[in-house]
């Protein structure tokens, strides 16, 4: 080993002690330097693993908020409010940082054997911050405010194949389902389940912001900021720190000067622009995480042009994925393959040959459609995602060397997804990260999914979802998910370009598990209960 | 005096009748945007049946009249009804918000008029000196990129690479005034760069317009110096314009800030309206509407009656 | 000491002795002048001062030579009348006019003009200038400096056009007010009460979302939202105006009340009307991009100004440059206007001295 290489070495393990690197960083830089891998984890375990410690008042900056947001669980919407969720309520489960599933509010649960009746035994020391215990009945209330006819909840959907939810005793929850679903306790970490407590007429008490989640709120005002306070009784582990105050920052510059004045301790969006820079701040640690979000544009498969499945592929052949994703998103994604289903979600198949820019293939898809110069429209708002509009004016350019002209339409940012979004043939939309290809092909892609965006129907696509479903052996549910891939790349009407990681910041001093969840920004939406600061 | 209390009393009554048409355009305006308020709370996770269920709940399938009406009735008797998406009432929504825009205009309006007055009369004086030109390209550079662009290099300079001040404003209960002036200190200044351009400029323009009238010509004549000829004999006939920009522009302090609060992340009542429009949220838009309005309505009024005093041959019409 | 240094004050002080000795009192006093700032910033901040003070000297030299040119040029195509009038021009109209000139063509003759396509991604994101691209390029890799060239046309453009139409709505509007008086005034007055008092970005968004946002509706919104403000200070110079006993003579004459405005009004209320259109014309301009921050500006790919700063701001913060080179577009074009109608102002107050 060279000299330098041994000094480099030892200013990484240094970075490490100070907390200013993390475990894979650690792990990069180490290889770098020469290292073999047992070498640089032996050397992570031994200097750099410090003890989480407690105290102190977190300051978390969050990115979208709104003053007309609500408490009410059917209603979140904003990230300000279900970063607040994950942070003074609780869910039956939660993602872990290493992606598997595991405990909140339930202790264990089983199914029956077609999967189709589902039971939580809760944990028994859980309580809301009034001091009450959480009960069974507090459980099936909170699911009941998003079911029935007059829900107002978004969640509705997600549970129309539950048919009874009761209460066994004190600390049991029954669910029925209609037929089997094996991703059950997937679907109960879904950030509209929170748990509130239940009035005694069967409804629950959202409006007064009482929870059984790991900090309690003082105080708060909507879309501007929240205090809250340790509380004591918490069922779980970690919440290290005292305070947590979380501030809305909607604006991008706002969130990055506050995050390097110091201002607020961690951010949870950072600007893929401004990402590489901000990494330079020794006083900052960027966090890269690859996640199962996606940005996806849905054609309606059955309206001209799109109900022609050659101008279909074309037009899926006609982006230059490569350059979106690093004009657009600065290297922050994963290449996307016209299937939605994320190597950050499970039964990922990963032998799927990946579909490249392809101008010529497209041309000559087109001249079998007989469609060629082809011209469309695709609508977009810059409030989908950053950068959205300059995407669709990159695709543009992408699709002329296919002869496609594509008509970048500026939609209002006020009401996409009112009027544009299910409404418009072709348009642009984020989607958030959903745990299992279940949830997200149920939502978004099955046949009479009230948001199958793309109007897709496909027979064979529909027949393995609902199979896959029920299906408990893992290995035959992988080879359906792989079947159904292909069918929604080759057949399917929506063109993935990506699935965008999740950039976040905090500064040096904040301390983090070695694995962040990747079903939210700052750590699965749960970095108040999961960080803590370095001394 | 018996004249001018009629006109204000006069002026108070259309500005009642300013508010009413307010109102009512306001109500159609937001019952003619695309979507409505069960739409754009329920956003992406809206299905026909969940939007349907909301509707009923808030009574939105009543014609818009009544809807309109009802709201009426509440609002001449002093309540502006609960936020149609969170229930609470409306004045508890935008109420300690909009104390906070009227700290931040007043604040910006203390630095920023008797400075662009002062500027003003000043510049008219050195007219086409270098000084007068480079006080022009100064503030008309200032007013020349977007508030939030000039925010940020405020902030670049004078929060990250000057630690002088906090880079955002928000506010909290417990805070001395002096912390509040501290706090507030960059979005005021970016305010008062805003604003001082106009002001000033109207006020040169105002006082050299009237410089070649033959009464000055005469005082000039007479050697009274030129300062004394621009502040004792020019300025007071000035005053009628000055008074409207400054008008306009306390008025701009109050209704135009949305975008420096949401770059310093300064809790007033612009970002409520934004957000409560995007949410269709009639009642909330509906009273800072009208807040806005009445603000505005009293400012003009205020600047009216400052016009009349400056100006005898207004104050008696023939 | 570096040749430069040297150089450097051997011409200053040789460009004043030979001005002391023509007698060019003005110029030998500004020569000598930046010669002891010079002296002063060089003992400060040593040679990079002096190279920034020399650089500064230089551009602005430079810029008035342009317009000093431009002036004379304009004055030879000029007929005897205008050109009586351009040689009262100051250097700073001249060089006012020289932009706007120049920003006319860019604008007319983008497509001639600009070395790429408007919407053309030629490049890595955010490449450096080189030969190729004089400014470099923008998040998308297309050249900075064909967009502004573009942004010229569209910015300037619609903001031209809106404000025109803003102050024919307004100052017509307005005088007719002052002098119909009654119930007219009054009406309008309140109408011009509604429009202002429902805060501009709100207004634009109700209206846009409602309208759609076609660059035609686009113009009248904002023109519509400006119009008041033209209106209300039309009615304050020309209600001061109408109260004036030559106004009250003309009336008793007999003459209408067109012949009014045109011959009695709007020449005695132009002034602050010239100044006021300089100021509202560089608002509009930001409101258009403030409409864009909202969704609602022109359509994607086309360049403007305004979008053009946005889309990049957050850089800012590290002190990357990109979106200063937009805004300073705006900030000259606003400077420009504003010289040369400070000269018109000046001009037509009646003012002789100079």
């Amino acid at each position: 080993m060279t000299k330098k290489n041994q000094e480099l070495i030892e200013r990484i393990v240094e970075g490490a002690k100070k907390g200013q690197i993390s475990r894979r960083d650690f792990m990069n830089y180490s290889a770098a330097a020469g290292l073999t891998v047992a070498g640089a984890t032996g050397l992570w375990t031994k200097q750099a693993k410090a003890a989480p410690q407690a105290g102190g008042t977190f300051r978390w900056g969050i990115h979208d908020g709104n003053t007309g947001d609500t408490h009410d669980p059917g209603t979140y919407v904003t990230r300000t409010m279900i970063f607040l969720a994950h942070t003074h309520r609780s869910y039956l489960t939660m993602i872990n940082g290493d992606g598997s599933l595991g405990p909140d509010l339930a202790d264990s649960w089983e199914a029956n054997e077609e999967a189709s009746q589902w039971t939580f035994t809760l944990n028994s020391n859980a309580s809301f911050h009034s001091g009450r215990p959480v009960t069974a009945n507090d459980v099936v209330a909170s699911f009941n405010h998003h079911r029935g006819d007059a829900s107002t909840s978004a969640a509705k959907a997600l549970l129309s194949d539950v048919t009874d939810i009761t209460a066994d005793g004190e600390n049991t929850v029954v669910f029925s389902l209609s037929g089997g679903n094996a991703d059950l306790p997937w679907l109960m970490t879904d950030y509209h389940f929170a748990i509130c407590p239940a009035n005694d007429d069967g409804t629950i008490d959202w409006k007064s912001g009482d929870g059984s989640g790991p900090y309690a709120i003082d105080s708060g005002e909507f879309g501007v900021q929240f205090s809250l306070t340790k509380h004591e009784g918490w069922h779980g582990e970690g919440a290290w720190f005292d305070k947590v105050e979380i501030l809305t920052l909607n604006d991008p510059n706002a969130r990055q000067t506050a995050l390097v004045t110091g201002d607020v301790d961690a951010v949870s969006q950072v600007d893929v622009k401004t990402m590489a820079l901000l990494e330079r701040d020794p006083n900052i640690q960027v966090f890269n995480i690859p996640s199962a979000g996606a940005i996806t544009l849905p054609m309606h498969c059955d309206t001209a042009p799109f109900d022609n499945v050659d101008v279909r592929n074309a037009l899926k052949l006609s982006i230059n994925r490569d350059e979106v994703i690093e004009k657009i998103m600065y290297g922050a994604a994963t290449k996307g393959n016209d299937f939605h289903h994320s190597p950050a979600q499970p039964y990922w198949p990963d032998d799927i040959p990946q579909r490249d820019y392809d101008p010529d293939q497209a041309k000559s898809l087109l001249q079998k459609a007989g469609m060629e110069n082809l011209t469309v429209n695709l609508s977009t708002a810059d409030s989908v995602t950053a950068g959205a509009v300059d995407m669709a004016v990159l695709y543009a350019e992408h699709a002329k060397a296919a002869g496609i002209t594509i008509n970048v339409v500026r939609e209002p940012n006020d009401g996409y997804y009112s009027d544009v979004w299910l409404v418009k043939p072709w348009t642009l939309v984020s989607w958030g990260a959903r745990p299992t290809p279940d949830v997200m092909y149920t939502l978004a892609y099955k046949n009479d999914a009230a948001w199958n965006e793309s109007r897709w129907q496909n027979e064979r696509f529909n027949e393995l979802l609902l199979q896959a479903k029920a299906e408990l052996d893992e290995s035959l549910r992988a080879e359906m998910y792989r079947e159904m891939a292909m069918l929604a790349r080759d057949d399917g009407g929506t063109v993935i370009p990506f699935f965008n990681n999740f950039v976040y910041g905090a500064r040096a001093n904040v301390g983090t598990p070695d694995e962040l969840a990747a079903s939210w920004e700052s750590d699965g939406a749960r970095a108040a209960s999961r960080w803590w600061f370095e001394s | 005096m018996g004249d001018l209390t009629r006109l204000v009393l006069k002026r108070l009554g259309y500005g009642l009748l300013t508010l009413l048409v307010v109102s009512i355009l306001i109500f159609f305006a937001v019952e003619l945007l695309p979507g409505d308020v069960a739409e754009a709370v329920l956003g992406q996770g809206a299905t026909p049946e969940t939007v349907q269920a909301m509707r009923d709940q808030l009574g939105l399938d009543r014609p818009a009249v009544i809807r309109y009406l009802e709201w009426l009735g509440g609002a001449v008797t002093g309540d502006f009804g609960v936020s149609a998406v969170s229930g609470d009432p409306v004045m508890r929504v935008i109420g300690a918000r909009f104390v906070n825009t009227l700290f931040l205009a007043a604040y910006a309006a203390v630095i920023a008029v008797p400075f662009a007055i002062f500027l003003g009369v000043l510049v008219a004086l050195l007219r086409n000196s270098v000084f007068d030109r480079v006080a022009n390209v100064m503030t008309l550079t200032s007013i020349s990129s977007p508030e939030f662009f000039l925010g940020y290099i405020l902030i670049l300079y004078l929060a990250v690479k000057l630690p002088l001040f906090p880079a955002i404003a928000s506010l909290s209960g417990d805070m001395s005034f002096g912390d509040l002036l501290h706090r507030a200190f960059l979005p005021a200044l970016t305010l008062v760069l805003v604003v001082t351009a106009h002001m000033m400029r109207m006020t040169r323009a105002a006082i050299i317009n009237l410089l070649a009238s033959p009464y000055i010509e005469m005082a000039r004549l007479k050697g009274v110096k030129p300062w004394r000829v621009i502040v004792k004999h020019a300025l007071p006939n000035a005053w009628a314009p000055i008074i409207n920009v400054v008008a306009l522009n306390l008025a701009y302090l109050i209704t135009g800030v949305v975008l420096v609060e949401v770059v310093f992340v300064y809790p007033g009542i612009g970002q409520a309206l934004v957000d409560a429009v995007a949410k269709r949220d009639f009642p909330v838009v509906q009273a800072a509407s009208l807040i806005f309005a009445a603000t505005f309505i009293l400012l003009n009024l205020a600047a009216d009656v400052g016009a009349i005093l400056t100006n005898p041959r207004l104050r008696h019409p023939k | 000491m570096s040749a430069f240094v040297f150089g450097y004050y051997a011409f200053l002080i040789l460009a004043s002795v030979i001005l002391a000795y023509v007698e060019w009192r003005k110029w030998f006093m500004m020569v000598f002048s930046l010669t002891l700032i010079s002296f002063v910033l060089g003992i400060v901040g040593g040679t990079p001062a002096l190279r920034a003070v020399a650089t500064f000297a230089i551009v602005l030299a430079v810029a008035a030579m342009v317009s000093y040119a431009f002036k004379e040029f304009l004055i030879q195509l000029a007929k005897p009348n205008l050109a009586k009038e351009l040689r009262t021009a100051p250097l700073t109209a001249a060089f006012g006019m020289f932009v706007i000139f120049t920003y006319a063509i860019a604008g007319i003759f983008a497509p001639v003009i600009a070395p790429h396509g408007e919407a053309e991604v030629i490049a890595g994101a955010f490449a450096a200038p080189d030969a190729n691209m004089l400014l470099g390029a923008d998040q998308l890799g297309r050249d900075i400096f064909s967009r502004i060239i573009y942004g010229a046309r569209n910015s300037v453009g619609l903001a031209l056009v809106a404000t025109l139409g803003a102050f024919i709505l307004g100052a017509l509007a307005g005088l007719l007010a002052a002098v119909k008086g009654g119930w007219f005034d009054t009406f309008m007055g309140r109408v011009a009460d509604v429009i202002m008092s429902i805060p501009s970005l709100i207004f634009a968004l109700l209206m846009l979302s409602i309208l759609g946002t076609a660059t035609w509706v686009i113009v009248f919104v904002v023109a519509i939202i400006y119009s008041p403000r033209v209106f209300r200070l039309t009615r304050a110079v020309a209600g001061n105006i109408v109260v004036m006993d030559y106004i009250e003579a003309a009336k008793l004459r007999g003459e209408g009340d067109w012949y009014l405005i045109r011959r009695e009004i709007l020449p005695n209320s132009m002034a602050p009307l010239i100044a006021e259109f300089g100021l509202e014309f560089c608002f509009v301009f930001l409101l258009i991009a403030g409409l864009s921050f909202l969704g609602l500006g022109l359509q994607p790919p086309t360049a403007d100004w305004g979008s053009m700063v946005r889309e990049n701001a957050t850089l800012i913060s590290f002190g990357d440059v990109t979106p200063l080179i937009p805004a300073a577009a705006i900030a000259l074009l606003t400077v420009s206007v504003n010289f040369v109608v400070d000269w018109m102002l000046y001009r037509s107050s009646g003012l002789k001295e100079q």
